[in-house]
């Protein structure tokens, strides 16, 4: 079903779930590409990112692969996002 | 003939209530990253109820289960019970307890998330020989620190874990700076400092992951397979309980053997069984601990979790069930206890030998000391009753106990047993207290 989502159309899901996420209400146009997971306006866990992947998973019908975790460090939004594009299309 | 569960039951979606969040260690600044294969993610956290066994799991399991369930009648009347008591066997694999049952899975989702090298702490060195094996069949090499003064205890629990393969280090040991940090005259608490060790070496180290054997939902939910098991071999006897005992460490044993009757419980809209936990008296927190956010080891880089606590840095008494020496309970059990649905009761490990001791001149099979645990309390729950919170526990229709492991490498408890020198050191009330004090509260 949004296996059809566009790159634009995902980075704002993407995006209103990391803002959920850091309990802040804003527009997720105005969120940037590569605004920090961890910084000033974000505030994204190890723990929350968690709970933020399997939300993710549901909203987009996806499952995230299990290697998702080796090596590997998200810094910013468009980490997430092209983690979970190659799950979409 | 009962048959092997292919599924996990979850018992979250039949909580009714929601789980404490986990508070999230200092941040780095740096980024945020997955340290669990994802799998075990969704079966921390979603609701979902039932979870496919992968099938390489299951090939596993076959070789050991369906484990043994029998009505202990031997054992029943040696101790004056009024009702009947049903045992299961958890010690009959090659690493002796309960721990096989998640330690496989673990491994599996590592192995197939990219890991080569699995790393742990262990106490008892149940764990630690448990993720050997799993390690060993499915193809990871696997390193573990084991608790020094149960190591010395216990040196063929160490050659059984080098002959599956592992490498072991004594902990503290001088390889990490949590061990280097650990002075002789402040010993703190040894289990966690273990956990704390391997969570340390994993982290700086490729294709390497810290893997922990209980109080993690994962490893609760993968240990249904026993209660799953039991209650159907229950229905195949035509047996009713009314209560359900085990063990518990951190809880997966005792969340393994209780969950599932409960959620039946539920389902069907019957009143669950009196669900009730034996604890060490060493490390009493579901009994004298507080509800509050503690870490679950002594390296701080794992979240806080709400559990009922004797406090991370609390320093336990000496007792032969290593297994039993954690100062936590794990969040989901401790959330149940919270909203009244767990008893518990504290045992000494004179109490616990000694019903143990029973067991194998009654019924044949040596239990591990922990497992004693839950033996005596099984006893003590169908001979007068137990008293827990104000209130007075019975059983009018029978109990089940899980016997989580085998004591053949724990001879020397024995020994003491037998010499008559087994004490029981009880925690000081003003420590408990202490070592609590600053703990943040759930809301
Ligand atoms: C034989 C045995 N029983 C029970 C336990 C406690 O286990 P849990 O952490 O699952 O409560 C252990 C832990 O090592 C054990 O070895």
């Amino acid at each position: 079903m949004t296996n059809t989502l566009d790159e634009a159309a995902l980075a704002v899901v993407v995006k209103q779930v990391l803002l959920a996420e850091s309990r802040l209400r804003m527009d997720p146009a105005d969120l940037r590409d590569d605004e920090p997971l961890n910084g000033g306006l974000l505030r994204v866990t190890s723990m929350g990112f968690l709970g933020m992947l399997i939300k993710l998973e549901d909203v987009l019908g996806i499952e995230l692969p299990d290697d998702i975790f080796v090596g590997r460090t998200f810094t910013t939004v468009d980490d997430v996002v092209q983690a979970v594009r190659g799950r979409v299309a | 003939m009962s048959e092997l569960p292919k599924q996990w039951q979850s018992v979250l979606p039949h909580l009714g209530h929601t789980l404490p969040e986990d508070v999230a260690p200092p941040s780095s600044g740096e980024g945020v990253s997955v340290n669990l294969p994802m799998e075990l993610v969704r079966q921390s956290l979603s609701q979902r109820e039932f979870w496919d066994i992968p099938e390489p799991v299951l090939e596993q399991y076959r070789r050991y289960r369906p484990t043994p369930l029998w009505r202990a009648d031997a054992f029943a009347r040696a101790v004056g019970a009024r009702v009947p008591i049903y045992v299961k066997y958890e010690g009959g694999n090659v690493s002796g307890s309960h721990k096989f049952n998640t330690a496989l899975a673990q491994a599996y989702y590592y192995r197939k998330a990219g890991v080569t090298e699995l790393v742990t702490g262990t106490g008892a060195g149940q764990w630690g020989t448990a993720l050997a094996a799993a390690c060993a069949w499915f193809g990871l090499r696997c390193t573990v620190f084991m608790v020094a003064g149960s190591l010395r205890r216990k040196p063929y629990r160490g050659t059984l874990m080098r002959l599956l393969g592992a490498t072991l280090h004594e902990s503290p040991s001088p390889l990490t700076e949590v061990g280097r940090a650990v002075s002789a005259d402040r010993p703190g608490n040894s289990l966690s400092v273990a956990i704390g060790e391997a969570v340390a070496y994993a982290a700086e180290r490729d294709g390497c992951a810290f893997a922990i054997g209980s109080g993690e939902t994962y490893s609760i939910l993968h240990q249904s397979v026993v209660g799953t098991e039991a209650l159907d071999q229950l229905g195949a006897l035509d047996a009713k309980v009314d209560a359900v005992v085990g063990c518990v460490g951190a809880g997966s044993n005792f969340g393994g053997i209780a969950l599932p009757p409960f959620a039946a419980a539920v389902r069907e809209g019957r009143p669950a069984p009196l669900l009730l936990a034996a604890e060490s008296s060493t490390t009493p927190k579901l009994t004298r601990g507080v509800y509050a956010y503690d870490r679950t080891d002594s390296a701080g880089r794992g979240p806080m979790e709400a559990m009922y606590t004797v406090g991370s840095e609390f320093a336990i008494p000496d007792s032969h069930s290593a297994g039993l020496r954690y100062h936590g309970a794990a969040k989901l059990l401790s959330a149940m206890r919270f909203h009244g649905q767990i008893a518990a009761t504290a045992v000494g490990q004179a109490d616990a030998l000694s019903a143990a001791h029973t067991f194998v001149r009654t019924e044949g099979v040596l239990p591990a000391p922990e497992s004693g645990h839950a033996l005596a309390a099984a006893a003590r729950l169908a001979v007068d009753g137990v008293r827990d919170r104000d209130a007075d526990h019975r059983t009018t229709e029978g109990v089940l106990v899980c016997v989580s492991g085998h004591g053949l490498l724990d001879l020397g408890a024995y020994d003491q047993l037998l010499a008559g020198e087994l004490h029981d050191e009880i925690p000081d009330e003003q420590l408990i207290r202490l070592a609590t004090a600053n703990l943040g509260r759930p809301r």
